[in-house]
């Protein structure tokens, strides 16, 4: 029976995700619960499905808006925050997370999609906001004991340059912590550019932020396993 | 035939002797002049100066009336900006973080008042002066639509428009807007002979064409109604466009559109009819690694869709910093050669 109101709930909930209509969006969850369907079904078989479907079509399906994504991406945290404590069992965190947009770079979406979407996924997220200078992600990831440092850059300048991602990396070596944390980046200079991610000193990107958990998943073990 | 030329048989429905080549060079001219981007862009003598050596250069067909958008945010009371040694400059400080700071803000009555807009105007005139009425002005502005993402952030203002209170959000776009109708005629007062009018928060890629004409369509009309849509271009600011050109042909008297790359260029002619001007884009961030022989290919591409057309310029997005030298004169040379009308041939 709440299967059947899962599936129904999904499509109400892509409905109003694409018509960027947040109280309707919230209000199907809202009567999903009232149903009896549990947090953990809402999470798993409408919120994540829901931002996956909006967000893994962003680049070929051109549609989907970035408006779409944006609140997509947003109500998933949002839910997942509010129903992780009502989980029969309390899902195990699969690492954390510090993000940010590199140094001089005040294009924030990109960063806040990825974000929510790790969020959504079970990952623990620090969010640095926009502008962040390389001591501090590496400050911040330590002081949080974090696994994996993001970095979100929309210029080529502020992805290339020496403030961004490349001077995280050698922080990491002079203080040692090269096992301790992986670098992964992403943004839309990345997309123009199979190896600049490497050119950069990061350990990995993802093309969108549907991609995101998967590889940053696959860091995190890297660092937990070394 | 000089770019105005070019540009104005265009107007009149004839065909120049070739496609007019607009290169959106800003930073570059900062290296042109052996000046940091902090010095350069403190002074609008100097950003003319670097204006009239790129193009003597390259040899396109307009000057760029331009320093960096975030100028459009110091005018609004930002008063940080961020420099780089190797990118353009950006709003180091967000004028509105709370909804009182919206209440707060001001614009001011007279721009030509502004030191930063004093700059610009200076800048403008200077390139007016030096063309001597050869090659087109431009100036540029960011429309009311998407001003507000460089002064609360791009986040905090798709809350505001999604989600947030409309109150607010209509007073926050009733000061952008008059702030926009304000810049308009300061920039044509200024010398500028057209006006790129950059909305990419009301593009097809942040917003679903019905919310366009919900939300941003309006303002659109508003700030173009006080000093007209004569000489203003439609700029997509790096998002889709063609989804909502018919509706800004139908209600703003905008006469010519700055396509993305990424918009079809003979599917917007079919949607804007004949008069409409177009520019269509090349996708310049591909520059920093093309050879100039695949930089020949994809501008004879365009081109050969452009000349079809009628109508039609050929232009650049805002070109990177780390596009090569060699580079642009390639891409120069590929639209000159590409651009030109056989009328000998025929
Ligand atoms: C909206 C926009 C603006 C707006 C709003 C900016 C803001 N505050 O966010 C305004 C009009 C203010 C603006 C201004 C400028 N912009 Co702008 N802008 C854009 C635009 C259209 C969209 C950027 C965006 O938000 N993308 C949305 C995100 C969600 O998409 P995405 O980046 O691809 O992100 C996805 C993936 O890449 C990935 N991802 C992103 N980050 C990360 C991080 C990690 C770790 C991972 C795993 C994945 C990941 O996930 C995301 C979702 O799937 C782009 C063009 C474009 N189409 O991208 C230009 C663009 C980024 N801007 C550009 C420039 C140059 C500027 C200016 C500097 C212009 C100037 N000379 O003044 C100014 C600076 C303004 C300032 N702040 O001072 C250039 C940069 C080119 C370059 N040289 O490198 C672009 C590419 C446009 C162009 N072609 O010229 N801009």
């Amino acid at each position: 029976m709440t299967d059947n109101i899962a599936q129904l709930t999904l499509e109400v909930y892509i409905k109003a995700l694409f018509d960027t209509d947040k109280p309707a969006a919230l209000q199907v969850v809202q009567n999903a619960l009232d149903r009896g369907v549990t947090p953990e079904k809402i999470v798993f078989e409408v919120i994540i499905p829901g931002m996956e479907r909006m967000i893994g079509g962003m680049v070929s399906d051109s549609l989907v808006t970035l408006s779409q994504h944006f609140l997509a991406a947003q109500i998933a945290e949002e839910v997942v925050d509010r129903l992780l404590p009502m989980f029969a069992v309390v899902p195990e965190i699969r690492g954390h997370v510090i993000i940010g947009t590199s140094y001089g770079d005040f294009h924030g979406l990109g960063k806040k999609i990825v974000s929510g979407c790790l969020r959504a996924r079970m990952f623990e997220v620090t969010d640095l906001g926009i502008n962040v200078a390389p001591e501090r992600f590496v400050d911040e990831a330590v002081a949080v004991g974090a696994d994996v440092i993001a970095i979100s850059s929309m210029m080529v300048h502020t992805a290339t340059g020496e403030r961004g991602a490349k001077r995280v990396r050698q922080l990491l070596q002079e203080r040692g912590l090269e096992e301790k944390l992986r670098i992964i980046v992403g943004g839309a200079p990345y997309r123009f550019h199979d190896n600049m991610f490497r050119e950069v000193g990061a350990d990995a990107w993802a093309d969108s932020a549907a991609e995101a958990p998967e590889v940053v998943s696959r860091l995190v073990q890297e660092v937990r396993t070394s | 035939m000089t770019g105005m030329e070019r540009l104005a048989a265009l107007m009149k429905g004839r065909t120049p002797d070739r496609v007019p080549l607009i290169v959106n060079l800003l930073d570059q001219g900062a290296t042109e002049l052996g000046v940091s981007l902090r010095e350069y862009y403190a002074r609008g003598d100097l950003v003319a100066e670097g204006q009239l050596r790129l193009r003597e250069k390259y040899g396109y067909d307009g000057l760029l009336g331009m320093f960096y958008a975030g100028l459009d945010a110091e005018i609004m009371g930002c008063h940080t900006i961020l420099y780089a040694d190797d990118g353009p400059p950006n709003v180091g400080h967000l004028v509105i973080r709370t909804p009182e700071d919206i209440l707060k803000l001001q614009l001011p009555d007279d721009l030509h008042c502004h030191p930063r807009f004093h700059e610009l105007a200076t800048c403008i005139g200077i390139l007016k002066q030096e063309s001597a009425g050869r090659w087109p002005v431009l100036g540029v502005m960011t429309a009311s639509f998407s001003l507000p993402a460089m002064l609360m952030g791009i986040g905090a203002w798709l809350d505001l428009f999604l989600t947030g209170d409309p109150g607010l959000r209509n007073l926050l776009l009733e000061k952008c807007s008059q702030f926009c109708s304000r810049q308009i005629v300061a920039l044509r007062e200024a010398g500028a002979d057209l006006v790129i009018y950059a909305n990419p928060v009301a593009s097809a890629t942040f917003i679903m064409p019905q919310k366009f004409r919900d939300l941003a369509l309006p303002w659109v009309i508003k700030d173009l109604e006080g000093p007209g849509a004569t000489g203003v271009v439609f700029f997509n600011g790096g998002g889709r466009i063609n989804p909502i050109l018919a509706d800004l042909k139908k209600n703003t008297g905008i006469g010519a559109y700055y396509l993305n790359p990424f918009d079809d260029i003979a599917e917007a002619r079919q949607i804007l009819g004949h008069e409409a001007l177009i520019v269509g884009a090349i996708n310049d961030i591909k520059l920093i690694n093309w050879t100039p022989a695949e930089i020949d290919q994809e501008v004879a591409r365009i081109m050969r869709v452009g000349k079809q057309q009628g109508g039609f310029a050929f232009g650049t997005q805002v070109m990177p910093l780390q596009i090569p030298e060699e580079n642009i004169r390639a891409l120069v040379e590929a639209a000159i050669k590409h651009g030109r009308y056989a009328t000998d041939a025929l």
